[in-house]
């Protein structure tokens, strides 16, 4: 069978129908394509039309023109739709007009990079010309680093090994900085948060330096679909760009199905689990010889989903083989190895964590089916993206869990396929992030009076701050670095706190190792002492914790529990930015606070039935984290209104619902987001809830929540109201065990009041 | 909360400092320091044909000892961009002694004329002589200048002699480690007394800068003079040993000697250092590297001596039979004689062996190979 008649079938068969909550058909969308434009090297035509293109899609065409203007480009394209030659074509284009120009590609992993490289190198040994293209990351050997410093003509790295060995050693590359034209970043959508706001800073170093050896780079950016293409490439890079969104390459028709588990406990609001249904529908699709990728959340849940399927066709004829799973954690040959057999055809499924979200090349395939929701709409569109044929029907299966999140996206399916709303936020601003980045500019060249930090604020206040710490040297109008520190080892771009915590694992005393690594703020709750610690499936006991060295030592155990740890917060006000009132006699305001953060205990739990095993007492100091926050406060009057513990289960519930619809709508991570409710909050003296960044300085989702923050209450409530539940469940203000019988109600009827 | 504030809030605050207001500057800080001849014995009559022999760098024709440019630098870190030379030392040799001229920059604006002073002395001289320089002082420069929008060919363009590489070359086997106090100590004969770390540099200069104490600074200027100094010294102790193995004590540095010649394809030098080596320690090694380079040679009967001397001398366990049963079997085409060999060198394997990275048991196969091919060319006949 077929993807169209496996739909035909499935349609048909009401036991299953009955648990599909919307079924969604995109019809298919010719190509729209123009010839190459004037500006293209003629060279690069033959090599093209030998791999039978004879004109390029309209979005190919316009990045083109864009570029050949002197813009700076963002192009957005869906998977597979030959964006590489978005960036591709100008760059072999300029290298082949001028040999001296340079090229710095830059994409977020090092296995991205090897993908795209190897594409090039096929597109440039048809030209038949002498194009040097190096990667540039840690694995490249120190006997090769020269030849690259000197002679690549396109240079490929991540934003790491941008920042910490190349800008910082910036001498060794004078060819590149000299005759640097374009700077091609992928996969901007993935440069949110901490990351994209790191990037931003290290481009601004870039950009620096060029402007001291004279350069004049144009960028060229591609991103998958996000609500604020041209917003983020402009925040990255600091400069306004052109963006390119019109999608040329054609697509067959494609079937979207939202299938919600039946209802197994109505009361405690149970469904059957996602994954033995993944288990069924990914074992159709195998059997029915349909290629197929199956993405599943946890690395854990992608193995126990391969065995399934791998059992499925197992047969002495190793067809098992036909089945992978890919996670984080394979080797690189052997993730290699599966891409490729996933483009020849000969792996049929594939089970992966969001590790093949990304532009890894693995061709088209027929069928997708999630496994939960992967946590924001642009990567369940990336998800999504792995099927989808240039001809033909595809078809996606997306397989709710019970997660509030999930229940969401299950019930609302307009709210993923249609406009999407989500953004990308990132802060480049952030004081913690700018101000270890403005050290690193401020080692690889002395800031002189006056000079600007791309657009960043605060460049005086940066300087004069750093002389009084004598961590700059300020005379004669120039600011030189007079320390010993190489500032760019004390940051890592991917988490937002400088200093780490390091894990290392000592069950075998003769040879300790360093497993991981952790942010200061989640340390205290993960790795205190006793905690059981998981990594890899495998569990360790948390023996001892240098809080001063920042490591934490574990020695593998197997017992049957997991650790809790009781995290106090306490906040304080540090400054209010905006206030406004609201909805007659509410206010909302943003500000600056302060989030102390203090372990006292943890709970021992016993895996499967979760009861309390013993508690245990955790010793540690506080830890303080700056960051920006917004808050409703709710008028006395209506507070007064509501007897006993009626406030606080109405609070509880909003904040509950607002933890669903705050990651939704600010695109981040759960974890990026905290909602806190205070009845009587030290910051306003009144019945308070806050929503702030649970990062350092804050990455802007609180300026966020502000701008949206009708509509996240207004998204709050229609969660509360279509949940088919009577007094509060998990998928939306919570359990009435904790909420009380009348939270719901009273959560609804405050936030009917505050939407006025 | 102002932005300042804010700042400090993020950062930490170590309180406010002032520093003294600088005074334009128009040039840096010049120390000379002169050494009389007699510390530098030979120096003088240091010939391009001898640095050949130490060194693959192209020497130029009739140097004169006085055109070498000793130098190196004092540092505020390990290296990147924001690493400065704070102090470079170049020191000469003249008719009456050693003259050292350190450029000191008493605060940044001086590093232009602190390189100015750099690049002119590069300008006088032929051969530049570091220890490290390759890896750090050198590319620091190159750095500097760069920043400075100064001129880098000089600097890239002399031939520059590598002293830690040079005596890597010469004393690792034995010594271990080859940093310079070390040397100087081992083999120099003169430890150094209340020297500074290194590792203290950067921060004394750092407390210079904001207090401007020119005491602090006292230390390190003596350590670098003294550096350049024993650079000078300990080139000329190695061109006495290149020109005198003999007088060498050490018969792993004799070895190392010959191995450095070699590569060099200095063939004739390097075998009479490994004919020195031969009774000492390292004979077993000198003996098998003489052979080989022989072989390498074409000079197989020569070779095939050495061998035979090391199997009547036992030295060399296995490796004189097995070479020897190679060149019964392969040169002379003597197969009785080859499989003697062969079976002698089985008699012995339980013997240490030269032959590096090889089980007994490995060994063992390949004779055993090495007899049945032998046994088997005898039957053929």
């Amino acid at each position: 069978m077929n993807v169209a008649q496996l739909a035909d079938q499935l349609r048909k068969d009401s036991m299953f129908m009955k648990d599909v909550t919307r079924w969604e058909v995109i019809p298919a969308r010719r190509a729209r394509t123009a010839p190459f434009p004037a500006c293209m090297d003629g060279r690069l035509k033959p090599a093209l039309e030998s791999r039978g293109i004879h004109e390029l899609y309209i979005h190919q065409v316009r990045s083109l023109e864009a570029t050949d203007r002197g813009e700076d480009v963002t192009v957005v394209t869906p998977t597979a739709s030959g964006k590489t030659m978005c960036y591709n074509l100008p760059v072999l284009s300029a290298i082949l007009k001028d040999e001296d120009a340079r090229a710095l590609y830059i994409f977020p992993t090092k296995a991205l990079s090897a993908d795209q490289v190897s594409e090039l190198y096929d597109m440039i040994e048809e030209i038949g010309v002498d194009i040097k293209t190096y990667t540039y990351d840690g694995d490249t050997p120190a006997a090769a680093r020269k030849a690259v410093r000197q002679a690549g003509h396109i240079v490929v790295t991540n934003p790491d090994m941008l920042h910490s060995g190349i800008l910082p050693h910036h001498t060794k590359w004078v060819k590149l900085f000299e005759n640097l034209k374009y700077i091609v970043i992928d996969e901007i959508h993935t440069y949110r948060g901490v990351f994209g706001s790191n990037l931003a800073n290290v481009l601004r170093r870039l950009l620096r330096l060029c402007d001291f050896y004279g350069s004049h780079p144009q960028f060229i950016l591609c991103s998958a679909t996000i609500a604020n293409p041209k917003e983020l490439a402009e925040t990255l890079i600091g400069r306004p760009v052109t963006l390119v969104d019109e999608n040329g390459a054609p697509m067959g028709e494609r079937h979207f199905v939202f299938y919600n588990p039946p209802v197994v406990n109505r009361q405690l609001g149970i469904r059957k689990g996602a994954i033995p249904i993944t288990r069924t529908i990914s074992g159709m699709l195998l059997k029915n010889g349909i290629q197929s990728i199956t993405f599943a959340r946890s690395r854990l849940t992608v193995e126990v989903l391969t065995r399934y399927l791998k059992d499925l066709v197992r047969d002495p004829l190793g067809n098992a083989g036909r089945v992978r799973g890919y996670r984080g954690g394979y080797l690189p040959g052997e993730r290699r190895e599966i891409e490729r057999g996933l483009r020849s055809g000969k792996v049929d499924a594939v089970v992966s964590t969001n590790a093949l979200e990304l532009g890894i090349d693995i061709g088209a395939l027929d069928a997708c089916v999630m496994c939960g929701y992967p946590g924001t709409i642009a990567s369940a569109w990336q998800q999504a993206g792995r099927a989808g044929r240039r001809q033909g029907t595809s078809i996606v299966f997306f397989i709710a869990s019970s997660a509030a999140i999930d229940q969401y996206i299950v019930n609302h399916p307009d709210y993923f396929l249609h406009k999407s709303p989500e953004n990308a936020l990132l802060n480049p601003d952030n004081l913690y992030i700018l101000m270890s980045h403005f050290k690193c500019a401020a080692f690889e060249l002395p800031f002189e009076e006056g000079d600007r930090f791309g657009n960043a604020p605060g460049t005086e206040e940066l300087l004069e701050y750093l002389d009084e710490e004598g961590i700059l040297h300020h005379t004669e109008g120039k600011y030189h670095w007079s320390a010993e520190d190489f500032p760019a080892s004390e940051i890592s771009l991917r988490s937002a706190a400088s200093e780490n915590f390091i894990i290392i694992d000592i069950t075998d005393p003769a040879h300790h190792r360093v497993v991981g690594e952790m942010d200061r703020f989640t340390a205290p709750m993960l790795l205190h002492e006793n905690a059981i610690y998981m990594h890899e499936g495998r569990q360790f006991q948390v023996e001892k914790l240098d809080f001063d060295a920042c490591k934490a030592f574990i020695r593998s155990v197997d017992v049957g529990y997991y650790t809790d740890a009781d995290l106090n917060i306490s906040l304080s006000l540090l400054d209010v930015e905006k206030e406004e009132p609201f909805a007659r006699t509410a206010k909302a305001a943003l500000g600056e606070i302060k989030v102390t953060a203090l372990v006292t205990m943890f709970k021992k739990i016993r895996f499967d039935t979760h009861e309390t095993l013993g508690f245990g007492h955790v010793r540690l100091p506080e830890t303080d984290m700056h960051t920006t926050a917004m808050w409703w406060t709710l008028p006395d009057a209506l507070a007064d209104k509501m007897a006993g513990d009626r406030l606080k289960n109405g609070m509880m519930g909003i904040a509950n619902l607002l933890r669903i619809v705050c990651p939704l709508y600010l695109m981040c991570a759960p974890q990026d987001v905290a909602v806190v409710y205070q009845v009587r909050s030290p910051i306003t003296n009144k019945p308070t809830i806050l929503i702030y960044d649970n990062c350092p300085g804050g990455i802007g989702l609180a300026q966020k929540a502000f701008s949206m923050r009708d509509l996240l209450l207004e998204k709050a409530l229609q969660v509360a109201e279509d949940c088919g539940c009577e007094y509060g469940c998990p998928s939306c203000v919570g359990p009435v065990g904790e909420i009380g019988e009348d939270g719901k109600r009273t959560a609804m009827r405050l936030l009917k009041e505050l939407a006025g | 909360m102002n932005l300042k504030d804010k700042i400090r809030a993020v950062g930490g605050s170590s309180g406010t400092r002032k520093d003294p207001p600088a005074e334009t500057s128009t040039d840096c800080r010049h120390f000379a320091v002169y050494r009389p001849a007699e510390e530098f014995p030979g120096a003088l009559e240091l010939t391009a044909e001898t640095l050949r022999m130490m060194s693959d760098r192209e020497i130029p024709d009739g140097l004169d000892p006085r055109r070498i440019l000793y130098l190196d630098t004092e540092t505020t870190g390990l290296g990147g961009s924001g690493t400065v030379a704070f102090l470079v030392g170049m020191g000469w040799l003249t008719d009456q002694g050693f003259e050292v001229h350190q450029f000191l920059m008493r605060d940044y604006p001086e590093e232009p004329f602190l390189l100015k002073h750099v690049a002119a002395g590069l300008e006088k001289f032929d051969v530049l002589c570091t220890f490290n320089g390759t890896t750090f002082d050198v590319p620091l420069l190159e750095s500097r200048f760069l920043m400075n929008r100064m001129d880098r060919e000089r600097l890239l363009a002399l031939p520059h002699l590598d002293l830690l590489h040079m005596c890597r070359r010469l004393w690792k086997l034995r010594l271990g480690r080859c940093n310079l106090g070390h040397l100087e100590e081992v083999i120099l004969g003169k430890p150094r007394v209340d020297d500074l770390p290194g590792s203290e540099v950067p921060q004394r200069y750092f407390t210079y800068l904001k207090t401007k104490q020119m005491s602090l600074l006292d230390d390190i200027l003596k350590h670098n003079a003294q550096d350049i100094a024993s650079l000078c010294v300990l080139l000329n102790h190695m061109a006495d040993l290149y020109l005198h193995p003999e007088k060498i004590r050490f018969s792993e540095d004799v070895y190392s000697m010959g191995r450095a010649l070699e590569r060099i394809n200095r063939t004739e030098n390097a075998r009479h250092c490994y004919r020195l080596a031969r009774r000492g320690r390292m004979g077993d090694s000198a003996g098998a590297a003489l052979a080989m380079s022989y072989r390498r040679g074409g000079e197989r009967e020569q070779a095939a001596e050495v061998w035979r001397d090391m199997i009547r001398d036992r030295r060399g366990g296995i490796v004189p039979y097995v070479e020897l049963a190679k060149y019964e079997e392969h040169v002379r085409r003597d197969i009785p004689a080859a499989l003697e060999l062969t079976e002698k060198a089985l008699l012995l394997i339980s013997e240490p062996t030269l032959r590096e990275g090889k089980t007994v048991q490995e060994s063992k196969n390949e004779l055993q190979y090495r007899r049945q091919r032998l046994i088997r060319k005898l039957k053929e006949r």
